[in-house]
This record gives structure tokens, sequence and C-alpha cells, in this order.
């Protein structure tokens, strides 16, 4: 009873972490790996500002295929930044979470491409949530430890829907920008430009 | 679809959420507040290195508000302080005192640093017997987790996936080490800080160090052990002082047990040992001597 649950949990675990890497893409600027960035829309990807310091940089899909992409938005307040490319067929998007909010205890899966690894996975819990009636913290605080090339990656919950772009450990905690931001912010900065 | 990682989720979030109501913030030091539980109707638990001020004492509840409190008494050495919180309705934690947690068991501790209750999970990593803090205190058994902590969470419960209490978590106790004071260590503090606001501990106003007592030595006194307590401090006018303890004793037994490190003198006095003559054989000048020892109250904030 107790070895299937475990291995079940194991099995659903590797299952959506399987379904994240499909949305998450690799950043490369002049030849560098800088980061990790979320598959937002077909040929579109939110990343970290400080992740792409040049106008121009390339990312890697899920399947290996590189295509070159250019920076189309940067927030450095917020530290986000739109790259656009030129899709190549039918690709996955991300889901995102609107609803409903963050618990505090939620299980949460980070993915990323710390050091030599592509597609590393981290698992924790959210460590703080907003309450009702207060507005809208900056930032997700995750109890899961990130390295370095998980920015610009996404956080996501047990269903594989992303509720956060990772962004920096701070005092051991994962900050992460809230999807909900992210989204806001593309539909305000990023519709113009692909009119 | 309702899939196993998902239930798992779901009731961390709801463990969370329910043992979260009893877990208000304690405002008693400068720059951020710390953690405390309501452990019995109107009575708080908190810890005592965070509580920096007796008086000025307030909680911000789960709903917001805040409301004031007063210390019902504090104990260094188990680094329990216990609050009262009067005409609140608040909800009191559930213990879980049947069974103690097990090695590799999922647990999150909770803390409220602010308005909002945080979480970090983890495992534990390590339990344990009873073990004696640096201040001489019993804590019933060693409980240390595997999991991040963050500022503010001492004083917070230690939760099950059930979403009850296991204990309180405290970064006093080991050096900033996390641990987890057991429920049943905190029961014992909270009803003696109720009734008499102080935990009574013996003291004898000595310093020991462990020394090896000559193989020659040793056969001619007839001696069992070959390690004993060397007396390298009396304090002025202390119980061991007016009870004639001179410094370069060595300390063989007390009440009938050998004693081979201070521990084993801390565990002869518990705060039912006050007053109550104790039996002291040492070796002075060659001579194996016994002679009553009693103990004293020991005056707060002090060490041994």
């Amino acid at each position: 009873m107790t070895a299937s649950v475990a291995g079940g949990l194991a099995h659903e675990l590797a299952a959506a972490v399987e379904q994240l890497r499909r949305a998450t893409v690799q950043v490369r600027t002049r030849g560098r790996a800088t980061g990790a960035g979320v598959l937002w829309d077909a040929g579109l990807v939110i990343t970290n500002a400080h992740v792409v310091r040049g106008e121009r940089a390339t990312i890697e899909l899920y399947d290996g295929t590189a295509a070159p992409a250019r920076v189309v938005r940067r927030d450095l307040r917020r530290d986000l930044a739109a790259l656009e490319f030129e899709p190549s067929g039918a690709m996955v998007s991300a889901v995102i979470r609107d609803a409903p909010p963050l618990r505090v205890g939620e299980l949460v899966i980070a993915i990323g491409h710390p050091g030599n690894l592509v597609g590393a996975a981290a698992l924790g819990i959210i460590h703080a949530a907003e309450r009702a009636g207060e507005r809208r913290p900056r930032w997700i605080q995750a109890d899961v430890r990130l390295a370095p090339g998980f920015s610009g990656g996404p956080l996501a919950d047990t269903a594989g829907r992303i509720v956060g772009v990772n962004t920096m450990m701070q005092g051991g905690l994962a900050l992460a920008v809230p999807a909900s931001a992210v989204a806001a912010w593309v539909r305000r900065a990023h519709a113009p430009v692909s009119a | 679809m309702s899939t196993v990682l998902q239930s798992l989720s779901t009731e961390l979030a709801d463990a969370v959420e329910s043992a979260g109501r009893a877990v208000v913030a304690i405002h008693a030091r400068r720059r951020i507040p710390a953690s405390g539980v309501q452990w019995r109707p109107g009575v708080i638990v908190a810890t005592h290195h965070t509580i920096n001020r007796d008086e000025n004492i307030t909680v911000t509840l789960p709903d917001g508000t805040t409301a004031p409190v007063s210390l019902a008494g504090r104990d260094p050495s188990t680094d329990l302080a216990v609050l009262k919180l009067a005409g609140q309705n608040l909800p009191t934690a559930k213990l879980r005192s049947d069974s103690p947690p097990a090695v590799g068991e999922l647990v999150v501790a909770l803390g409220r640093p602010g308005p909002s209750v945080t979480a970090s999970w983890g495992v534990m990593s390590r339990v344990d017997g009873p073990w004696r803090t640096w201040q001489g205190a019993e804590i019933d058994s060693l409980l240390r987790l595997d999991l991040a902590i963050y500022d503010g969470f001492s004083g917070g419960p230690l939760i099950d996936a059930a979403g009850r209490v296991l204990g309180i978590n405290t970064s006093g106790l080991a050096r900033g080490v996390p641990v987890t004071v057991p429920v049943a260590t905190v029961e014992r503090v909270v009803t003696e800080l109720l009734e008499r606001g102080t935990i009574r501990r013996a003291y004898l106003g000595i310093g020991t160090q462990p020394v090896r007592v000559p193989e020659s030595l040793a056969r001619k006194l007839e001696l069992e052990g070959d390690v004993a307590l060397l007396i390298v401090s009396v304090e002025s006018g202390g119980p061991a002082d007016r009870d004639g303890v001179l410094l370069g004793d060595v300390l063989l037994e007390l009440d009938g047990a050998a004693v081979r490190d201070s521990a084993d003198v801390l565990a002869k006095l518990g705060g039912d040992r006050v007053g109550r003559p104790l039996a002291a054989r040492v070796i002075r000048g060659g001579q194996v001597k016994t002679f009553q020892v009693t103990p004293s109250e020991r005056p707060t904030s002090r060490a041994a």
C-alpha cells in the first residue's frame, strides 16, 4: 500500500517534469548558456532580463532544435524579457495558472539548466502566499533550492501549470515572478509588437 | 484528474492551513517578529530567545488583527516562553502525543513572521532519546530536521502531513541548528510556567572538568571507574562552597552514581532536588571522603 503510493508519486512526478521540460527552453547569449526560458506562446519565450543582456540570443528547444531569437521587450524592474523566434511547426506552449490562488504548502516544481545539466528539476513547496484583500506580492516565495541556471525557467504546480518565472534566490528562498504578473506584462507589452 | 501527486500537494496545503490557524506572530524584539502557537486555550507557546522584553508584547492573529499578551513565564534552559492571550477565539493546536515522529517522516515547519503563515518542508533526519541542553534542561527526545529554516520561524510548530503538532521549533538551543522541542517537554514546561512562572532547577555552584584518575591511586582507593570530575571552580557563597567542597577535590560520585562528565552532575539537579542533601564522594588529599551537599534553587540566568 505504502510502496504503491510512493511508486505512483515517483512516476507522476517524473511525468510532470517531462511535460514541463517540453515548455522549457535553454537561452544562450554569444554562445554561452545563460539560463532557462518559458515557452509562453508559439514563437514567444519569457525569461529573466538578467539572462539576456544583449539584443539577440539563441534558444534551444526541448527537441534540440536551435533558433535565433531577438529581445522584443525588457523590464529591468520586474527582471523580465520577451524573446521572439520563428516557430518551426507545432509546438507545446506553457499552460498558465490564473486561478485558484497559490496556497502555502502546495508542491511546486522548478525546471532549469544548472551547470552542464539540461532540464534539471527541483521540488519544493510554496513558502508564503498572498492574503485575500492584500495587494498582490511582487514575488512568489518558494521553499526550493535553485542554482543560477534555473533563472528564467518555470515554477509550476503539480498539474504542470506555470505559476511563476524563477528569478533569484534570497535568504535561502526561491523568488519567482508570479505568472499572473507575467501574463499581464505580456498582454500589455507584447501585443503591440506582434501586431 | 486527481493524482497522487496532486493529492499530496492538496493535503500539505490543507495541513498548513488548518495548523496555521493556531500560529501567531510574536512582537517582542526589533526587526522581524517571531512565531508562537496557541497550545492550550488562551495560552501561547513561543521561544525565549525571540522575546527580548517582558512587557508591551503583542501578537498578530491569523485574521490579521493585533492583540496584547502577557508573559506568564520563561525557561531559558528549554528556550520556551509562555504568553497569555485573553478574549480571543483562536483555535488550539492539535497535538500529536501518541506516536513520536519517525526518521524519514515528511514534516513541515510553520512560522508567522508577519501577517501571513509561512512553511518549509523536509524530513525528520534524527530521532533519539532524551538529551540535555547546555543550560541543563532535559528534553524528552532529540528531534533534528532536514529542512531549511528562515527568519522568524522559531516558536512555530513542526507539523506532520496531517497537520498535527510534533513540537516547537527553535534555532536557539543548538547553535543555530534547528531542533524541535517535543510535545512532552513543552507540556511539562507549560504546566510548570503557568503554575510558578519559572522552572525550578537545583544547582551546586561548581565548575568541573573530567580527569583520569592514575591507576595506582585508583587501585589504592579501590575505585571502580578511572574517570572522575576535578572541581575547577567553586562559586563563592554558593551551595558547594557552603557545604565544604574545595577547589581541587575530585568528584567520584554524587547521590550514589558515578560522575564522568558535567551531564552526570546536571542529571542529579532536577527541580525536585532543591534543598535535599546529596551524598558527594570525592578524592581529597589522596583519601576518599564522603560528605553531604545540599543544592539550592538556581538563580535565573546562571548556567550551571
